[in-house]
C-alpha cells in the first residue's frame, strides 16, 4: 500500500486520532460555538424561544458590577495562590529529591490531596475550620473563637490555604521531574568551580528547570482562575457573597438568576482573560528557556 | 508484517471502543436515578402505559420509589420516579434540551409561573381543583397541582420551656414581642442563657424571614411596586420595623451570637430538638432535620411575635409548596397524559393516595377532603392554622436573585456589620434595580 496517498493519510488519522477528535468536537468545539451563539440571545435557560438580542448581553456583562468585583477577587486570589503554590511545590520537590529518608513516602503523601476531589476536599476543610479550629482555638484562648470562615478575610484565607494544599503536591511532581532532568555533572562542576550550594541552585539548576516553572505556573494560573468546586463546597460564596469567585458568579447568573445569555457572555469574557493571561505567560516563559 | 498491521487495527478499535464506552456510561446522578438513564417515557413490555415523575423533594424520594412500585403493580401503569441534586429549573432545562421531558414534574411555585405557558397541560377540568385553595392558575387555567402545604413561623420546644417555667407553654400567650421578650427573660433567669437559634442560610433570612415584610402588607403587589418605584421608605414602614424589632430579639439571644454566620443548621436544629434552646425561626420542613436527633415530643410552630395588632401575629405564613404539572411535550402520548391525570386524582382523592401523602411522606395535605391526622408535631401546627384559615399566602413572584443578593445583606446585619438603616438601604436599592415579574 502506498503511504503517501490522501486516502491512506486520512484513514490513518481516523484510526488513531478519530475517536478523540470526534469527542473533542462533541464536548468542546460544538458546545463552545453553540454557547457563543447563545450569548447573542436573551434565553433564560429553559424557555422555548431564544430571542436574538445582539450585543445586549455583553453590554449587561460589562455593567454587571458584581461580576467585575468577583473577577477582581479572583485575580487577587490567583496571584497569591499561584505564588504560594509554586513556592511550596518547589520546596517540597527539593525536599523529596534531596535524599531524605522515606522520600518516596513523602512524595506519595504530598500528592494525595490532589487525588481527593475538590468537593470532598471543601467539605473536609469546612469541618476543620468550623469545628476543629474553633474547638482548639477556644480551648487555647479560653474565649469563644469564631470560625475563620465567618469573616470576609478569613474565608479568602481559607480558600487560598486549601488551594495551596491541593495543588502543591501536583506541581511538586512536575518540579521533581525538573530536578531529575538537571544532570548532576553540571551541578558538580559548579561546586568544584567554587560555587556555594545556593549559587549552584540559583545559577545552574533553576535556569535549567525553566520549562518546569513555565508549565507549573501556567497550570496553576488557569486552574485558579476557574476555581469552582472548592469555592462551592468550602464557602459557597459566604459570608455575604464576599467569596464568590468569577466562575461561581457565572454559574449563578446563568442557572440561578436565569440569565443564561448574560451568564454565557460573562463566561466567554472569563475565557478570553484566562487565555490571554495564560498565553502571555507561556510566551514570556519560553523566550528565556535555555538548553544544557 | 500483515499480522502486525491487523494487530494495530485491533488495538486501535479496542481503544476507540473504550473511549466511547467511557463516554456512554457516565451519568450525572447515578445513585439517585431509579431505572435506566433515559426518562423518555418507555413503553412497558406488555403495551401498558408508563409515566415518569420528577421528584424535587429529596426527603421523600425513598417513599416515592416504594409507592411507584406498588402503584405500578396495582394500576398496571408503569411509574418511574427520578430525583436530581440540581436546581429544579436547571434540571428540567437539561431535560427539555434533550427532548426527554418527564410526564409529571414536581417543581416550586415560581417554576409553574415560568414554565406553564410553554410546557404545562391545563388541569382546570379536574375534580380535585374544587378541594384545594392552593392550586396555581394562570389566566384562569389551573396548571399546578399542590403536593402539600408548608408554612413558616417560630418553631418552639414546649418541653424545654416547661422545664424552666414549670407551666405548660401556650404559644398564644407570646403573640406580642413584649410578651415574647418577657418569656425569654424568664428562660434566661431560669438558666437557659441563650434560648434562640438563628439560621444564617440566605434562603432562611431573605427567602423566608424578609419576605414576611412583603407578605404581611395589606397589598403586597402595591408594596413591591412601591419599593421598585422608590416610594416606600422601609425604615418608616410599620411592618418592617415590627419584624426587625423581633429579629433583633432573636439575634441578641442567639446561642451562636459571636459566630452567627458560621452556625451550622444541623447543630442549631439539634440544640432545638434536644431542648438546649427553645426557639428558632423555620418551617415545618425542618422536621426532617429535627427528627434526626433525640427530639422532644412537645414541639410546634407559632406565628412570629410582633408588636402589632393587625392580626399577623396570629397567623403563619405559607401555603402550597411543591407543585406537580403534566407536560404537554409531543414526546408524551395522550394515553400517558391521561395516566398522569389519574395519578394526580389518586394522590388527591383515593384513600391510599391520601395515606401516602400524610402517613408515608409526613406531609401536610393541601386538600380539604384529606382528613387524615398529620403525624409530625410541626405539621400538626401547620394543619391547625391552615384549617382555621390562618395562613398568610406566599408571595411567589420574587426575582430569582432575591434570596442570594439580599441574603448577603441580611447576613451582614446578622453579623453586626451593618445596621438597620444599612440593611433597609440595600433592600431598597435592590428593588429599584430589578425587573418586576408580570403576573
Amino acid at each position: 500500500m502506498k503511504r503517501t496517498t490522501m486516502k491512506y493519510k486520512v484513514s490513518q488519522f481516523l484510526m488513531f486520532a478519530g475517536p478523540a477528535a470526534i469527542l473533542f468536537c462533541a464536548v468542546v468545539l460544538i458546545p463552545f460555538v453553540y454557547g457563543f451563539y447563545l450569548t447573542f440571545t436573551s434565553w433564560d435557560g429553559i424557555a422555548r424561544s431564544k430571542p436574538f438580542v445582539a450585543f445586549a448581553n455583553y453590554a449587561a456583562a460589562f455593567q454587571d458590577g458584581d461580576y467585575w468585583v468577583a473577577l477582581g477577587r479572583t485575580a487577587i486570589y490567583t496571584v497569591i495562590s499561584v505564588v504560594l503554590v509554586n513556592i511550596v511545590a518547589f520546596l517540597l520537590a527539593y525536599l523529596v529529591t534531596s535524599g531524605v529518608k522515606g522520600q518516596n513516602f513523602f512524595r506519595a503523601g504530598f500528592f494525595i490531596p490532589n487525588l481527593i476531589g475538590g468537593i470532598v476536599l471543601g467539605y473536609v476543610w469546612k469541618f476543620v475550620f468550623n469545628r476543629a479550629f474553633v474547638a482548639i482555638g477556644s480551648a487555647l484562648s479560653g474565649g469563644n473563637v469564631a470560625s475563620p470562615l465567618s469573616t470576609t478575610g478569613g474565608a479568602m484565607f481559607c480558600l487560598i490555604l486549601v488551594t495551596v494544599w491541593q495543588y502543591a503536591g501536583y506541581m511538586m511532581l512536575i518540579y521533581v521531574a525538573g530536578f531529575m532532568s538537571v544532570s548532576a555533572d553540571l551541578k558538580e562542576a559548579a561546586l568544584i568551580d567554587g560555587a556555594t550550594g545556593w549559587q549552584a541552585m540559583k545559577n545552574v539548576t533553576i535556569p535549567l528547570m525553566r520549562s518546569s516553572f513555565v508549565t507549573c505556573i501556567f497550570l496553576s494560573i488557569t486552574r485558579c482562575f476557574v476555581i469552582y468546586d472548592v469555592n462551592l463546597s468550602l464557602t459557597k460564596g459566604e459570608p455575604f457573597n464576599s467569596s464568590v469567585m468569577a466562575a461561581m458568579h457565572v454559574y449563578n447568573q446563568a442557572f440561578v438568576y436565569k440569565n443564561y445569555g448574560e451568564g454565557q457572555a460573562e463566561a466567554l469574557i472569563l475565557f478570553v482573560i484566562c487565555a490571554v493571561v495564560g498565553i502571555t505567560q507561556v510566551m514570556i516563559g519560553k523566550r528565556g528557556e535555555v538548553e544544557a | 508484517m500483515k499480522m502486525k498491521r491487523i494487530g494495530a487495527i485491533l488495538m486501535a478499535a479496542a481503544m476507540a471502543a473504550t473511549v466511547l464506552a467511557g463516554c456512554g456510561s457516565s451519568s450525572d446522578e447515578p445513585a439517585v436515578e431509579n431505572g435506566s438513564g433515559s426518562a423518555a417515557a418507555p413503553e412497558a413490555a406488555d403495551g401498558d402505559v408508563s409515566i415518569t415523575i420528577f421528584n424535587s423533594k429529596m426527603e421523600i424520594q425513598d417513599q416515592m420509589e416504594a409507592m411507584a412500585e406498588t402503584y405500578s403493580k396495582e394500576k398496571g401503569v408503569e411509574v418511574e420516579v427520578y430525583y436530581s441534586n440540581d436546581t429544579v429549573a436547571q434540571h428540567l432545562a437539561t431535560k427539555y434540551a434533550s427532548n426527554d421531558p418527564y410526564t409529571i414534574s414536581m417543581v416550586d411555585a415560581k417554576d409553574i409561573y415560568s414554565l406553564a405557558a410553554d410546557h404545562a397541560v391545563d388541569l382546570s377540568d379536574q375534580e380535585w381543583v374544587g378541594n384545594t385553595t392552593q392550586a396555581i392558575s394562570i389566566d384562569g387555567k389551573v396548571y399546578g397541582f399542590p403536593v402539600c402545604v408548608e408554612a413558616r413561623g417560630i418553631i418552639y420546644n414546649a418541653d424545654a420551656i416547661k422545664n424552666i417555667t414549670g407551666k405548660d407553654f401556650d404559644p398564644a400567650s407570646v403573640a406580642t414581642l413584649d410578651d415574647f421578650k418577657a418569656l425569654i427573660d424568664e428562660l434566661k433567669a431560669g438558666g437557659m442563657e441563650t434560648p434562640v437559634g438563628v439560621m444564617k442560610e440566605d434562603w432562611s433570612l431573605a427567602g423566608h424571614y424578609l419576605p414576611q415584610v412583603y407578605e404581611e402588607q395589606d397589598d403586597t403587589d402595591a408594596f413591591i411596586q412601591g419599593l421598585h418605584d422608590g416610594t416606600v421608605d422601609l425604615l418608616s414602614d410599620p411592618k418592617f420595623t415590627a419584624l426587625m424589632d423581633t429579629f433583633d430579639v432573636l439575634k441578641d439571644n442567639n446561642y451562636a451570637k459571636d459566630s452567627a454566620i458560621s452556625a451550622e443548621r444541623e447543630v442549631t436544629e439539634q440544640k432545638l430538638a434536644e431542648g438546649e434552646i427553645a426557639f428558632m425561626f423555620g418551617g415545618n420542613w425542618d422536621w426532617s432535620v429535627l427528627n434526626q436527633y433525640d427530639y422532644s415530643e412537645n414541639m410546634g410552630m407559632m406565628p412570629v411575635p410582633e408588636n402589632m395588632d393587625d392580626g399577623a401575629n396570629e397567623k403563619l405564613v405559607g401555603g402550597g409548596s411543591k407543585y406537580f404539572f403534566i407536560d404537554n411535550a409531543d414526546s408524551i402520548s395522550d394515553a400517558q397524559r391521561q395516566a398522569a391525570k389519574d395519578f394526580l386524582v389518586w394522590l388527591a382523592d383515593d384513600p391510599e393516595g391520601q395515606a401516602f401523602v400524610v402517613n408515608d411522606c409526613a406531609l401536610v395535605p393541601a386538600y380539604t377532603n384529606n382528613t387524615l391526622e398529620v403525624s409530625d408535631p410541626l405539621g400538626k401546627s401547620v394543619k391547625a392554622f391552615a384549617d382555621a384559615g390562618n395562613l398568610i399566602g406566599n408571595y411567589n413572584y420574587l426575582p430569582d436573585d432575591h434570596y442570594s443578593v439580599l441574603g448577603a445583606a441580611f447576613q451582614k446585619y446578622l453579623a453586626g456589620e451593618t445596621d438597620r438603616a444599612g440593611l433597609a438601604g440595600e433592600i431598597q436599592d435592590y428593588w429599584k434595580g430589578v425587573t418586576l415579574a408580570e403576573h
